[in-house]
């Protein structure tokens, strides 16, 4: 009972809402990137990589000029640094992408912590733009209308990937070569090129989600900072069944037990559960949808003309 | 008939170059991948302002060249080499399972709650401690395996995420004194600790040369000579081998992927808890002084992966790469006392992975290359 | 009939404006094969033009220098009176060469309207595109929903969608790879008026590519042989007779059946050997039904006996369930319902290997599908079934398997380096005799070869063919499966013709009635 008095207590106060679109908007951004790669055939697990090294270039930016617009930009740029070494050595160098990924996490970590020793970046919170009249919406208006101004960046980049995949030329290839490379390679359509240049893309979503982590949500930077997200970018993506609707249904509904942790701090709530509680919703989503949610049919395999 | 097996059936006068020369082209391309490698990593240690001589000192003195430091790496190796076996167990089947860190974590909970929930003597509670580790790894990737072969949840994203629920589901356990927590007596004012495994109840440490190490490192190096014999000589390995490069011939000829796939993760995870059993109760200080930890896997299994990755899932060629990677791990130690971050040692390895992947990816092109000489012909 | 005596003379001697694409001297060589070896070719508007040989005759690759795939040693090809050394994929588009692929280019969760725009450039207009293809529809009679799935489509509206695809980019040459294998003869037919169509109504040049002889000989209007990359022989067809163009494709007297029969010649009518109809039933198939996941029909209550010494023939357009019987026959499919037995027992469907240990042999549609591991060896690859002769207390016994696959390389004559050389060394048809040594060497009581032949060149046809009559008459029921109508005529006591999932008609072959196969293909004789 007292549970559900708790949950009550939480869901009726601003904070909450608050705090989860917090976490949301950096998933959001890591995300519709990943989402954009996934449709294309490559599972990076490098996003993990990609925020922190957004986060970090981003937050050097910051240090050296003081402007969190120039941190959004170092933060994009940091983060396709990453996906270029993801983007070249699996999709041209016909490397393993799990093992490019999982050496790239283990090594932005190692040069992050290392560099942060040395440089040390003074970062600081971006300025708060409150929304006339949206922002004034009970419970969820500060949420999403009152938050740090680079939060509105998840406005552009939802629409923008959604966009891109369905409206473009760029977005039918990127499909025709995630769910048949052979056919499209027929189409004189470059597919391993086209991969990377998704991978690119997400490079650039989850460098801003970097800069995100340090304008709105922490206001420092340090080498624990992502703490993982990144897999739980990938995991939205799996539970949104390789939707963008289902994959941002996702972000939101991990960000909201991931910010339990914090809103709940007062309750006797099992921290653990919480935190795990993405990966087994998004592993129990797959064990009932799987035969109905289909993945990209080349996802995860690598592309070489002329081999099956 | 695909493009390149046409190719490769007609190119009498482009034969590919001799044993020699390839044999030569492999050395000289990872000998310069490593150099690039350490290169670069010198180059950022002094553009931050330190020093890379003393440093590269520093790791040959901290994991071979200093007393008992060669011991303390092939105790480190050790885990790692298990886990890498278990990946190449289950790559050869075709499956991926890169959630080695968790079933590791896993096999390490397992052991410490058997080994103390029946206790007795010495000798006996090791190998129940060992087995209790490699069942539990086994059991978290026959999770992996369930979901894989009756719900069609590919195995890459299962065991992925289940590493971060492992983590967690031990963190729960080393809050819980009915699971893993040690009475208040023995932790003191830690909160998330299990007991000490008793001096009598840990793996025996025999003293070679002024080394001493676990006797893990010989069931490693036994397991690796065995593994790699099953894999090339036994009936057992041909057939697993065969699911792993065509599913569909394999099970007309009568090796069903779900039996044959279900043993081949069941057995990664093993040999990963094993890792974790054998961490526990081998006693590098690092590993938590024979006492489980939150975060108590500390990235061995991700290491023990890539190992395995860039040994080629090969069995033998582990052997070498995991005594380089453990290494580095021992060697970071002495660094820093060079007043380098001693971070700089995660830097190395991960340069020297990339650097690693890089010869095949390169003879892959070069092979390519020669193979579209003679491509496309007459289809 | 020197090849080169083509000027501004069509070959049948009428005057001809310039021709729209000339190759001159065009050679491709890969290693020390030769693909294409001096090859002109001449193509005019408002003409088709046949070009016919074997596999391997180096047809494909000179479509592909054609299209801008492939960058030829030597030779120029001529476009509107520009001459080019070369051509690339953007070049082709820009001279309006277009291709309707043999292996299908279309992605299948795309709609028929994004397949079409697929390897175009500009920007995405979907509303142009419908629009576009709403006049194709109408100009050609190729009725098509453009908003379906492309993977919800049968073959041939598939190959409606390619057509489509290419005739979009309004090309002024159309090249066609070998159209006709996924199609009934009425849909052949149908393509083949449509081809006339395109071609008189708008004056474009057609390349008709195929390896068989009837079809070219009805559509064309101009015929080059190729053989072993050179061209030996350009005639009209008003001038062709099917005899003399096998022998120009073969390069020799055509005088076996089989060989008709691969060049696409329907044989006639013949005796085949009676067997005995009262002989055992040896595969029983009773009531058999698939379903895929989404809970479509792949088999739909199918009924099939074959007897001991007997060849069946299942003729039927590609598509219409054949493969899923030949997989359920490999255990790769489970049946839903129905029962299949051998010789009186019924096998589980469902369980690895069941029908292997049974004594069902197969030769796979797609042997790198299902027949042939291509990174092992031959000495593995001939023991992929049954480990038990070469191994001990679950060792393998490398002397032995080594002894074993060299008898079995000697006895099917497989052309290698030894037993120890890698499967994707060998050449299709060696890896089909590979696969044929293994299945028949574990004494099957059923054999199943699905397509066996397709691919291969007329001597390894020959031999697959024999080694199936042989087969029979040792008392094993053979279950041969083809697309090639003249294959089953050539080599089936009986015919059952397959179409939406089921058999629709069975004939024995002496009464077969090349008509009533022909409807009962399309569904409508049943």
């Amino acid at each position: 009972m007292e549970f559900f008095e708790a949950i009550w207590d939480i869901f009726s106060r601003d904070a909450t809402y608050v705090i989860a679109a917090l976490f949301a908007g950096l998933l959001v951004l890591a995300a519709s990137g990943e989402w954009v790669a996934e449709r294309a055939g490559t599972i990076n697990i490098s996003v993990e990589a990609m925020l922190l090294s957004g986060a970090f270039v981003g937050a050097i930016g910051y240090d050296i000029t003081s402007s969190p617009i120039v941190a959004i930009g170092a933060g994009a740029i940091g983060g396709m640094i990453i996906a270029s070494i993801q983007a070249e050595m699996s999709h041209r160098m016909a490397a393993d992408q799990f093992v490019v990924g999982l050496t790239l996490n283990i090594l932005v970590f190692g040069v992050a912590a290392f560099l942060d020793r040395e440089i040390a970046p003074d970062v600081r919170l971006a300025s708060t733009w409150d929304i006339p009249l949206l922002s004034d919406i009970p419970l969820i208006g500060q949420a999403l209308f009152g938050q740090p101004w680079p939060f509105y960046l998840i406005y552009l980049v939802v629409p923008f990937s959604w966009w891109l995949v369905f409206r473009t030329r760029w977005g039918l290839e990127l499909r025709a070569v995630g769910e048949n490379p052979q056919s499209a390679d027929v189409n004189a359509i470059d597919v391993n090129k086209r991969r990377r240049q998704a991978i690119y893309y997400t490079g650039f979503t989850s460098g801003l989600g970097g800069a995100f982590l340090i304008l709105v949500q922490i206001g420092e930077f340090n080498e624990s900072i992502v703490g993982g997200r990144g897999f739980i970018a990938i995991a939205a993506v799996i539970f949104g069944g390789w939707t963008l609707r289902g994959t941002i249904a996702g972000c939101v509904l991990f960000a909201t037990a991931l910010s339990f942790r914090l809103s709940l701090s007062g309750y006797d709530i099992n921290s653990e559960l919480l935190q795990s509680l993405p990966f087994l919703v998004t592993i129990l989503g797959m064990a009932v949808f799987a035969h109905r949610v289909r993945p990209p049919v080349a996802l995860a395999r690598p592309f070489v003309r002329g081999l099956k | 008939m695909s493009e390149l097996d046409i190719a490769r059936t007609s190119a009498p006068d482009s034969a590919p170059p001799s044993r020699a020369a390839r044999l030569g082209e492999w050395i000289g391309m990872y000998t310069v991948s490593v150099l690039v490698a350490l290169t670069v990593s010198a180059i950022l240690v002094e553009a931050t302002g330190g020093d890379w001589r003393p440093v590269m000192d520093a790791l040959v003195d901290g994991s071979v060249q200093n007393p008992g430091r060669w011991g303390e790496t092939l105790g480190v190796a050790a885990p790692m080499l298990l886990v890498a076996l278990g990946v190449v167990v289950s790559a050869k089947a075709g499956l991926i399972n890169i959630g080695q860190e968790g079933q590791l974590a896993i096999g390490a909970a397992f052991a410490v709650y058997f080994s103390f929930l029946i206790g007795g003597p010495g000798p006996l509670n090791v190998v129940i401690l060992l087995l209790a580790g490699a069942l539990g790894g086994a059991l978290w990737a026959g999770v992996a395996g369930v979901l894989r072969f009756w719900r069609g949840v590919p195995e890459v994203l299962s065991t992925l995420l289940l590493v971060t629920v492992a983590g967690q589901a031990v963190a729960y356990g080393l809050r819980k004194s009915s699971l893993l927590l040690a009475d208040e007596a023995s932790r003191g004012n830690r909160n998330q600790v299990s007991e000490q495994l008793a001096p009598d109840n840990r793996l025996p440490r025999p003293d070679i040369f002024g080394n001493e190490f676990p006797i893990t490192v010989y069931i490693a190096l036994v397991l690796a000579a065995f593994i790699a014999f099953m894999l090339a000589r036994s009936v057992w390995g041909f057939r697993l081998r065969m699911l792993g490069q065509n599913q569909r011939t394999a099970q007309r000829a009568g090796v069903s992927q779900r039996q044959y796939g279900m043993v081949a993760l069941m057995i990664g995870g093993a040999l990963a808890g094993l890792a974790g059993a054998a961490m526990f109760a081998g006693g590098e200080f690092s590993f938590g002084n024979y006492r489980l930890v939150p975060g108590f896997s500390a990235n061995i299994g991700w290491t023990g992966l890539l190992v395995a990755l860039v040994a080629r899932e090969r069995a033998l060629a582990a052997i070498p790469v995991a005594f380089a990677f453990a290494a580095l791990r021992t060697g970071s130690g002495f660094v820093a006392a060079t007043g380098v971050e001693s971070r700089i040692t995660d830097v190395i390895q991960g340069l020297l992975v990339l650097a690693l992947l890089m010869p095949p990816a390169v003879m892959f092109i070069l092979d390519r290359r020669r193979v579209r000489a003679v491509s496309a012909a007459r289809t | 009939m020197t090849p080169g005596d083509n000027d501004s003379t069509g070959a049948d001697g009428t005057a001809l404006s310039a021709p729209a694409v000339e190759l001159a001297g065009v050679t491709k060589r890969y290693g020390s094969v030769v693909a294409c070896d001096d090859v002109d070719l001449s193509l005019f508007h408002g003409r088709i033009h046949g070009i016919l040989g074997e596999n391997g005759a180096g047809k494909s690759t000179l479509m592909k220098v054609l299209i801008g795939l492939v960058v030829p040693d030597a030779g120029t090809i001529t476009i509107g009176g520009e001459q080019h050394h070369h051509l690339d994929p953007m070049m082709a588009a820009a001279n309006r060469i277009a291709m309707v692929h043999q292996h299908f280019s279309l992605v299948e969760p795309l709609t028929v309207w994004e397949n079409v725009a697929l390897g175009e450039s500009g920007p995405l207009d979907p509303n142009a595109v419908r629009v576009r293809i709403g006049e194709i529809i109408d100009q050609y009679g190729l009725a098509i929903d453009p908003d379906a799935r492309v993977g919800d489509l049968t073959a041939g509206l598939r190959q409606r969608v390619e057509i489509i695809k290419c005739l979009r980019r309004d090309p002024s040459v159309v090249l066609f790879d070998e159209p006709t294998s996924v199609l009934t003869p009425d849909e052949s037919a149908q393509l083949f008026d449509q081809l006339r169509n395109v071609v008189a109504a708008e004056g474009r040049a057609v390349v008709l590519v195929s390896h068989k002889l009837d079809e070219v000989m009805a559509a064309t209007d101009e015929i080059t042989i190729m053989r072993q990359g050179r061209v030996v022989e350009r005639l009209p067809t008003t001038k062709a007779d099917a005899p003399s163009l096998a022998r120009a494709m073969v390069g020799r007297e055509v005088s076996l059946r089989s060989e008709s029969a691969a060049l696409g010649m329907t044989a006639k009518p013949h005796s085949v050997a009676a067997i005995d109809v009262e002989s055992r039933v040896v595969l029983s198939i009773r009531g058999a039904s698939v379903k895929d996941q989404g809970g479509v029909k792949l088999l739909d209550g199918l009924d099939l006996d074959v007897r001991a010494g007997e060849i069946v023939g299942v003729a039927g357009v590609e598509g219409n369930g054949q493969r899923t019987l030949a997989d359920m026959l490999s255990s790769l499919v489970p049946l839903r319902s129905g029962s299949v037995s051998i010789e009186g027992e019924e096998i589980s469907t469902s369980r690895a290997g069941a029908m292997s240990r049974a004594g069902v042999a197969v030769i796979p549609e797609d042997r790198h599908d299902s027949g042939v591991v291509l990174e092992m060896s031959i000495a593995e690859n001939l023991m992929l079934v049954d480990q038990s002769r070469v191994s001990n207390r679950g060792v393998i016994d490398l002397d032995e398997a080594r002894h074993v696959a060299s008898q079995m390389i000697y006895d099917f004559d497989v052309q290698c380096d030894g037993p120890n050389a890698p499967m994707w060394s060998l050449s299709g048809g060696n890896q089909q005799r590979v696969v044929l040594a293994r299945e028949l060497s574990n004494d099957p009581k059923v054999l199943v070869a699905a397509q066996p032949t397709r691919g291969l060149d007329v001597g390894a046809i020959e031999y697959i063919s024999d080694r199936l009559r042989a087969a029979a008459a040792e008392g094993v029921a053979v279950l041969l499966i083809s697309s090639e109508l003249e294959e089953i005529l050539d080599l089936a006591h009986r015919i059952v013709v397959m179409h939406e999932n089921r058999i629709v008609g069975e004939m024995p072959r002496a009464g077969a009635d090349l008509e009533r196969i022909g409807l009962l293909m399309t569904g409508a004789g049943v």
